[in-house]
Parts: structure tokens; sequence; C-alpha cells
């Protein structure tokens, strides 16, 4: 799957995009605090910081680590705060 | 009285040039705090809300808070109140920095200016002592040139805000600008222009006491550590800018005057492109540890670019070119006009032109020429510029042929950067906002941008959500705190009633304040409804009503949806 980042995430991620093996949204965050160690501050395997959201598909926001992801699927992980 | 306060206000007749100070009781403080509430409460006992907004009688409020001169982080803040000339409702705006510590220190809580000037005048309130003083070397300056003369004139220990041309000439959308931000939203400028006030200037010596000092300093260390962090590193690192290719990506950015959610040239106004030509710096208001300014070079001065400004003078008018966007957001500055009114009265104007409704054939999407060409019209009232003064809901009346259900207002208030089909729990906030459409009264975009929801399809339970985020800004500006802090608190409510009660003395509780947020939300409709509200509305142009977002056929919002959003919405506030 695809896992886009967008604001703070990609200032952190140091990169707009990348391809990430996960079944569920729990092992996605724990292979990005792996391959993206700047993102640690925002994401853990349990969850992430009130400050970043991740949406799927560009639909519904999850946040539950038990959320099962395909392999088709892309998750944008962003700055929650929309405010401007 | 209560510490943190002076317990009076200034009453300010610029007719006849003198000033009266009245008491303001504890009872009222601790009801209404302080900005918007207590502005809120002011505008209701002046009775002014059957008045000509643009008449002597009609009252400018400018009102500080208990916590303004504190050291807590982003404190020095004022709310402008007033009945907006633009939408004849309630209107508050707020704006930061000196002019807030000064103002309080003259030794009063709030100034209410009422009168008109004999000719065009700066109003100087010198430790609570009012003159006035000729202004006509300042006629037609920006809202730069008139406080740069000014502090020349006076002195640098006075703080000035001031309005452009547009203030001048009664352009609905002027604003008040101070040190480079704007009371923006709603036309305070031109109430200021209307009573031949071209500034205030303010200086004083006056400092409030606090109940519990030591309690004060530690909570402030605290919070301005915490403001350092993760909760607030867009506004610091990136600034509101970055919204710009979040919204693209959810199809929410408004584009062609809301024709659609994404603009295939947003790339062209992210602020890393726009970085790239234009060196960009960081700048905070006075006592603010954030620092979410980003200052964009653009010749010999900077250009503050916001979000908002972004998108209304870029993918709105569907302009893609940084370069004209950053010359428009300043021009916009220097007149003293709103750049969300001003580049939603113009995108309106050039779909009336794409439609063949309004003989303009210059004025077309995409043209930064054109559109750099309708501000200065606007900001003088010239040509067409005079029509577009008069924000899009009276230019759309007089075009007439239909062209009501696209202009881009709720109750006169041009909306701002948020695509209502996309956002619905937003979509409610604006359509019940006392002001308008606006995004800094209610923050549903928050839930929107979260799991509690389904964005493209609000239910009955987006209500509260809409309810609890309108409440929370009703109370964040009037204690003031700035809005950028709000992921910093694990309980607002809880560490702000921590924060009047080492400031005031008073035992306040979180539960006081939930209830004196609905008091503050309430007074502001209550102005609404004895200046002629009717349920009709509290509704969005009938655009977001009929018609799904063309990139996004999920986003559709239904008449009857949003009637029901609305009639729970009322029912929850038990209106």
């Amino acid at each position: 799957m695809v896992v886009e980042f967008l604001g703070i995430p990609r200032e952190r991620a140091g990169i707009s995009e990348m391809e990430v093996e996960a079944g569920t949204l729990g092992e996605l965050f724990g292979a990005l605090t792996t391959r993206c160690p700047g993102l640690r501050e925002l994401i853990t395997a349990k969850g992430l910081h009130p400050s970043v959201a991740a949406n799927l598909n560009g639909d519904l926001f999850v946040s539950d680590p038990s959320t099962p992801l395909a392999d088709d699927d892309r998750l944008l992980i962003i700055s929650a705060d929309a405010g401007g | 009285m209560a510490f943190g306060y002076h317990g009076r206000y200034l009453r300010i007749d610029v007719t006849r040039g003198d000033g009266q100070p009245v008491p303001l009781p504890d009872s009222i403080l601790r009801d209404y705090l302080g900005g918007s509430g207590l502005g809120a409460r002011l505008l209701l006992d002046e009775g002014s809300a059957l008045v000509d907004p643009l008449s002597p009688e009609a009252p400018l409020i400018f009102a500080f808070s208990p916590l303004v001169g504190s050291p807590l982080t982003t404190s020095a803040k004022f709310a402008v109140v007033n009945k907006s000339p633009l939408t004849n409702r309630f209107n508050d705006s707020l704006a930061s920095s000196g002019f807030a510590i000064s103002g309080k220190r003259s030794g009063c809580d709030a100034f209410v200016i009422v009168g008109r000037a004999p000719s065009l005048s700066v109003l100087v309130i010198d430790d609570g002592a009012i003159r006035l003083e000729p202004a006509d070397d300042l006629r037609g300056d920006t809202c730069q040139a008139a406080e740069e003369k000014l502090r020349a004139r006076l002195g640098p220990d006075y703080r000035i805000a001031a309005i452009g041309p547009a203030g001048e000439c009664a352009v609905r959308y002027a604003t008040i600008s101070h040190d480079g931000r704007h009371a923006g939203r709603g036309g305070s400028g031109a109430v200021l222009g209307s009573k031949n006030i071209k500034a205030i200037a303010v200086r004083g010596t006056q400092r409030t006491e606090y109940a519990d000092p030591h309690r004060v300093t530690e909570l402030s260390r605290d919070l301005s550590k915490r403001s350092f962090g993760p909760a607030t590193a867009k506004y610091r690192e990136l600034g509101t800018a970055s919204n710009l290719l979040t919204f693209n990506r959810f199809g929410s950015l408004p584009t062609r005057n809301f024709q659609s959610g994404t603009f295939d040239e947003a790339p062209n106004l992210a602020p890393d492109e726009l970085s790239v030509a234009h060196a960009r710096t960081r700048a905070s208001c006075v006592a603010c540890t954030i620092g979410c300014e980003h200052i964009y070079s653009l010749g010999d001065k900077g250009v503050r670019l916001e979000y908002e400004s972004l998108f209304a003078l870029g993918s709105l008018c569907g302009v893609s070119d940084g370069d004209v966007v950053l010359r428009a957001a300043r021009r916009c500055d220097e007149l003293g006009i709103d750049t969300i009114s001003t580049g939603g009265t113009i995108a309106f104007a050039m779909e009336c032109v794409e439609q063949g409704l309004l003989d303009e054939p210059w004025l077309t999407f995409g043209s930064g020429d054109a559109m750099l060409r309708a501000i200065e019209l606007i900001g003088r009232r010239e040509g067409l510029g005079d029509l577009l003064a008069e924000g899009s809901r009276f230019a759309a009346n007089e075009i007439g042929q239909g062209s009501i259900a696209f202009a881009p207002q709720v109750k006169g208030l041009e909306i701002p950067g948020y695509e209502p089909r996309a956002l619905q729990t937003l979509a409610l906030g604006f359509a019940v906002g006392a002001r308008g459409a606006d995004h800094n009264r209610s923050g549903a975009y928050d839930v929107d941008f979260s799991d509690k929801v389904d964005r493209r399809h609000a239910t009955l339970d987006n209500v509260r959500h809409a309810i609890e985020t309108e409440d929370k800004a009703a109370l964040m500006d009037s204690l003031i705190l700035c809005k950028f802090l709000r992921r910093v608190f694990d309980d607002f409510y809880v560490e702000s009633a921590g924060m009047l009660r080492a400031v005031t003395g008073w035992e306040v509780t979180a539960d006081e304040l939930h209830e004196t947020a609905k008091r503050i939300v309430s007074a502001k409709r209550q102005f609404n409804l004895l200046a002629g509200w009717t349920p009709d509305e509290d509704t969005l142009p009938e655009r977001f009503l009929t018609t799904p977002l063309p990139n996004d056929p999920a986003a559709a919002l239904t008449r009857e949806r949003l009637q029901d959003l609305v009639a729970e919405y009322h029912r929850q506030r038990g209106w």
C-alpha cells in the first residue's frame, strides 16, 4: 500500500509518499517509525500524536490500530489541525 | 473588584472629542470575561441593534481581557466588536500585539467609541485622557504608512491601530490594522472610517495586579513550554499556508468560486514552491511563543501570507501565479480590506462574467492582472469596485438573474477556505454562525478531520460537535488566547479556569466556564434577534444545497439535511 504525507508529517518523513507492507494500521505505524525515525515524535506503534491524523483513501479518518489495510489502500497522514 | 481588571470602560464620543469612564461591575466581568464576550455585552447594553452600522450612533468597541498584559503566551489580543456594515448582524474580529497591552494600560477594560469627528482625525488615548488630532495629512495613506507616520509624530511608546483608504471610503469589509495584523472580518474598518477616525493611538502606564502572581508565572512557563511542542509545529514551521495542499488532496479547496474542490495548479501556490522565489522568514505577535507568521519577500518588503489569503486570492479566483497572489495579499493589507471577502466577491463577479450576467469581459478566472485591478478598484470604490465594495450578497442582489444562488456568503459574510459540501460539520457551523460563515467562530473542521464523523455525510450526531467547537471558540475569544494553542491543552476548560483563578482571584470552575461560553454565544444571537434575524438566515447558498461537488459526487449536501441539522442545533441550544 501507499502512504502519503502532508504538512508536518511530510516534513518529518522527508518524503511525500512511500510504499509500505502492512496488514493493519498498527503494523503500518510500527513500520513507519522504523523507516522514518523523524516521525517517532508523532507516531508510535500504539497510535498517533493528537496533532496528526490518518485518513484511508480520502474517505474515513482512522485511528484504531486494528483497522485492516488492503494492498491497494492509500493512507494519508496529515497535520490534524486544519485551522487557518 | 477582581484582579486582572480595571473595572471600567471608557465611553468615547468623537463628535465632542471627550470620554467618560463607566464602571464595569464584577458580575458583568465574570459573566462575559473580556474580548468578544465583554464586547457583545456592551454592544447589547448600547441598544444599538437597529442603528445603521455606519451612523454616528453605532458603537465600535475595543475590548481587552483579564489575561492581556500577563506573561501567558498569546494573550496580547483584543477584540473589535460592532454591528457589521457587511451583514447588518453581530460582528467581532480579533487582532493581536502591542495595541492590546497599551490599550489595557490606559486604565480601561474596553473602549466604546460613538459619534463622528468633524473632520478626519486621530483619536489619541493617553493614559485614559482623550484628544483628537487632525489627520488630513494621513488621508489616503495605507494602513502601514499611517502607523509609521503616527509613530514618528507621537513617539515610539504609542501603539496604533489604523485604517487604509478602504476604511475611509466605507468598503463594507474594510479592516482595522495594527502591527501587520488585522481585525479583519465584517467591516470594522468601515465603521471606524464612518466616524472620521483614521487611527487610534494609545499608550498607558496603568497595570493590573494578579491575585496569585507566583501561580501566574508558573502557569505561563508551563504553557510556553508546551507551546513549543508538536501541537503547534504546523503553525511554527510551515504556517497556515500549508493547508493548501492538504485541502486540495481532500477535495475541499474552494476553487473558481466554489465550482470545484480541487485546483490543478495548487502545487504552484504551496509554501515550498513560493519559498523558491521568495525568501521566507518568521515573526510573531508580542507575547507569543508560537511565531506563526511566515513572511515572504517581495521587492523591498515582506508579505505575511496566511492560508485564507492564499486560497481567496489564489484558487478561489483561479489564479495560480504565486507572485501575483503575494502582490494581491500585500495590496489588500495596504488598502485595509479583508482578503477573504475581497477574494470571495471578486470570484463571484468572475463567475457572473463567465455566465454572461456581468459585462466586464476583462474580469476572468485565472487572470492575475484582472484580480489585481479589481482589488485596486474596490479599495477606492472606483468603477466596478463601487459595487464590489458592498460584498457579494449586495452585488448579487444588484446583478440579479439568480446569481444569489452562487454568491459565496452566509448572512452576507464571504465563506472562508473550506468547502462546505466536503466538510459538513463545518457547513453547519457556517450556517448558524452569528457573524456569518466563519472558521474562527466555528472550529468544526477539527471534527471533520477526525474519526468522530463522516465529513461528507453529516448526521444529527454532528450537531453536538459543532456546538462544542463554537463554545470553545467563544471562550478563547473572550479570555483571550490564540486558537493556535487549542491542541496544547489537555482539558481546555480546566486549564482556563486555573488561569482565571490565578489572575482574577475568582473561584472559577470548568463547569462555570462551560456556562460562560454558552452565555457569550447566546449574547451574540440576542443581538442578531434584536437586529432582525430570521430563521431563514441560518443556511448556505443554494449552490451548496443542490449541486454535489463535481470532483467528489459523494460530497453532497441537501437543503433538507441542512435544515434538519440547523433545527437540531437550535434545539440543543435551547433557542
